[in-house]
């Protein structure tokens, strides 16, 4: 044979390192996500909060959850103060911000909450599938599922879930879009209940597109003409509205790009496990080697002996 | 084989000993706030870090070190170098205890680690870490499999339980012998599966953090992220063997097996210049490497992290620098610092998750994550001196 061994060696080396390079290689990217025209989502128009906080109110009474002071707590008043978070917590699924302009000075109030993504990328990362978009446009959190390990805080880009940092048994808190509670029942959620300005539209995803459509059309020197999670990752939920003069970007909505994030580590997991043929692959390349080399060396009739590499 | 492996058989309660049961005792009152009055009670984790320490290091790093078992077995058994053969061993063993911790340190770190279980039963195919946990699971299996002849060599036909216990003798025997032969015969099939579920698993620990690209920073955010990971894994695996056995020999008073050491060692330039190709070729097709030169925290981690890398290539390619332990040993240490540092990098250092918050371990995690290194290494002694591990010393 004038294949040498040394030569064998490296044709493996090779072929299995391609092998390998091709699987790291992403597969072109997915198709976008379907969206049904079906789902329920928010059209949130910041130039119409007024910041009163009654979302906020509203969304605590209906999910029973306890206020949160970022001043004192009741063992330093001796009661309890008045909600006033920071921050998105476990303790408030929607919370309205303030930003200023830098330049003119005018305030605008945006809701931040659970986005509902088309394609979540809470959904795409949850391990057990604890997190499930569903048929009325929801994304549901099952903590019975749930193993709390908190992939679905780093994967989500709007770093919406929640964890109970302070519960020996935690679980993932978020905004359910009031699926259970108001949804089935054919009630608006409570948030956009609560709303006396009128800044929160609830409704099927795809007429609050119109809606906004609409807005911008009638009002085109009032609106940014851009429907923030129309496109972004993959399309979302809840959808924003602007001033003309303020960006998304200004009121902490990042410029995101229109691909789902979990694009590539779908693509990635899909080409390494596709059909498990690549794994099969692996093994009987190395199995050929291991049955070359034994073979080797039991016809030599010697045990040990290397040639030295 | 002419040389046997042997149990060391020596003095079990020495100082050390007692100073890792001192650490471990540390960690479990840590643990115990962890459990009874949540994460917020002992570590800084929040919302913008959500991954912490336990993951970084007891999980992402513990993977990556028991990289040692993989490669020592895929050059030995499968490239046939039967002149390593001594190393395998140990290497397997390092390799059961360090996947057996990083299920324990996933234990810890799981809010509802009752629910572990869920991974069998409900399947989510499109989550790295489905396939990350799989890949524990199944490799742990294997590497337990692997370390069967092991306590089968000890203990076949030497069963000696003590009182009422004896009558257990026979069976016990009869399932050694049974283990025996089972092993002899599906050895090679689980040698294989140990290495193509260890490329599976060190990749994937690589694709995870991938699912954030508004989060890690560029220069570790690429697509050829699982490559890099399983690549430098590879090159950590003999580094690991070099370490551990240095620090074996030199704590359990035997001669250090440097010829056999320096020798496995000229394969580690070969890995190292792989991995470092496809770094380098990777942020030069980016163009991102200008920004390790932009003074930030994160770009200098990039640099440390490289020239730990680097460092060791161009010192291993050297005969003599090999042959000389102690730069052996430094060398192979720096490699091992450049991959743990490396997963520091992709799970803490470049995530940024938001202004204005930061993190860093508590001293809670620090104990914790003490406790687990200090349980490792006392089960490698437990190992080592009871079961035939290391062989006999030469001459």
């Amino acid at each position: 044979m004038d294949l040498s061994r040394r030569k064998f060696l490296k044709l493996g080396a090779v072929a299995g390192g391609s092998a390998v390079c091709n699987l790291a290689r992403p597969a072109a990217a997915r198709e976008m996500p379907d969206i049904d025209p079906d789902w329920y989502g928010m059209l949130n128009d910041s130039t119409r909060c007024i910041g009163c906080k009654a979302c906020m109110v509203a969304c605590k009474k209906e999910n029973k959850l306890p206020p949160e002071s970022t001043l004192g707590d009741a063992a330093t008043f001796g009661a309890p103060l008045y909600d006033s978070p920071r921050e998105l917590s476990e303790q408030t699924y929607t919370l309205i911000q303030l930003h200023r302009d830098e330049k003119t000075g005018a305030a605008t109030f945006v809701k931040r909450q659970c986005m509902h993504c088309a394609d979540a990328a809470c959904q795409s990362a949850c391990i057990v599938g604890a997190l499930k978009k569903q048929k009325n446009g929801a994304v549901k959190y099952d903590a019975g599922m749930c193993m709390g390990c908190r992939y679905c805080m780093v994967a989500c880009p709007f770093n919406v879930p929640q964890f109970e940092w302070h519960a020996a048994l935690p679980s993932i808190r978020k905004c359910t879009l009031c699926s259970e509670t108001r949804l089935e029942k054919g009630e608006a959620t409570a948030c956009a209940s609560a709303c006396p300005a009128g800044a929160i539209t609830f409704g099927k995803r795809s007429e609050l597109l119109k809606i906004a459509r609409a807005r911008i059309a009638a009002e085109p020197e009032r609106y940014l003409d851009q429907v923030y999670g129309e496109n972004e990752v993959g399309g979302t939920c809840v959808l924003y509205l602007t001033r003309k003069d303020v960006a998304f970007a200004g009121l902490g909505l990042q410029p995101f790009g229109y691909k789902p994030v979990s694009d590539l580590t779908e693509s990635i997991q899909h080409r390494i496990f596709q059909y498990f043929i690549p794994p099969i692959a692996v093994y009987g390349v190395l199995g050929g080697i291991m049955f070359y080399n034994q073979n080797r060396k039991r016809k030599a009739g010697t045990e040990g002996g290397d040639d030295d590499y | 084989m002419t040389i046997k492996a042997l149990p060391l058989r020596q003095k079990f309660f020495t100082p050390n000993v007692f100073l890792l049961l001192f650490f471990m005792g540390a960690g479990a009152v840590f643990a115990f706030f962890r459990f009874f009055y949540g994460f917020g009670s002992v570590t800084n984790l929040s919302k913008a870090y959500p991954f912490g320490l336990w993951i970084a290091f007891d999980v992402a790093c513990g993977v990556a070190l028991a990289a040692g078992g993989f490669t020592t077995a895929a050059i030995v058994e499968i490239f046939g170098r039967h002149k390593y053969h001594p190393l395998v061993r140990p290497a397997i063993l390092t390799a059961f205890i360090g996947y057996f911790l990083v299920g324990l340190a996933v234990f810890f770190d799981l809010g509802k680690y009752y629910n572990i279980w869920h991974a069998l039963i409900y399947w989510n195919g499109t989550s790295v870490l489905f396939e990350v946990a799989w890949c524990v699971m199944l490799y742990l299996t294997v590497l337990g499999i692997e370390n069967l002849p092991n306590v089968v060599e000890q203990f076949k036909d030497n069963v000696h339980l003590p009182g009422r216990l004896a009558r257990l003798n026979r069976p016990a025997n009869w399932l050694l012998h049974r283990l025996d032969w089972f092993c002899g015969k599906t050895m090679a099939f689980f040698v294989i599966a140990g290495v193509v579920l260890s490329f599976g698993h060190q990749s994937s620990l690589g694709t995870m953090m991938l699912i954030a690209p508004y989060k890690l920073h560029e220069l570790w955010y690429t697509p050829l992220s699982p490559l890099l990971f399983l690549t430098s894994a590879v090159s950590v695996g003999i580094p690991m063997v070099i370490f551990e056995g240095t620090l074996a020999a030199k704590f359990f008073g035997r001669r250090p097996e440097t010829e056999l050491l320096s020798g496995i060692a000229k394969y580690v330039p070969l890995f190292l210049g792989t991995y470092l190709l496809l770094r380098l070729g990777d942020l030069a097709y980016r163009g991102v490497l200008a920004s390790a030169f932009d003074g930030s925290l994160q770009g200098n981690a990039f640099l440390l992290e490289f020239a730990l890398f680097a460092v060791p290539y161009f010192l291993l390619k050297r005969r003599s620098i090999r042959r000389d332990p102690t730069l052996l040993f430094l060398c192979a240490l720096s490699v091992i610092l450049a991959v743990v540092l490396n997963r520091f990098n992709v799970f803490l250092i470049g995530m940024n998750m938001g202004p204005g918050w930061s993190y860093f371990p508590s001293v809670g995690e620090w104990g914790v994550t003490f406790a687990f290194l200090a349980f490792g290494v006392l089960l490698y002694k437990i190992g080592v001196n009871y079961l035939p591990i290391l062989e006999a010393e030469h001459e």
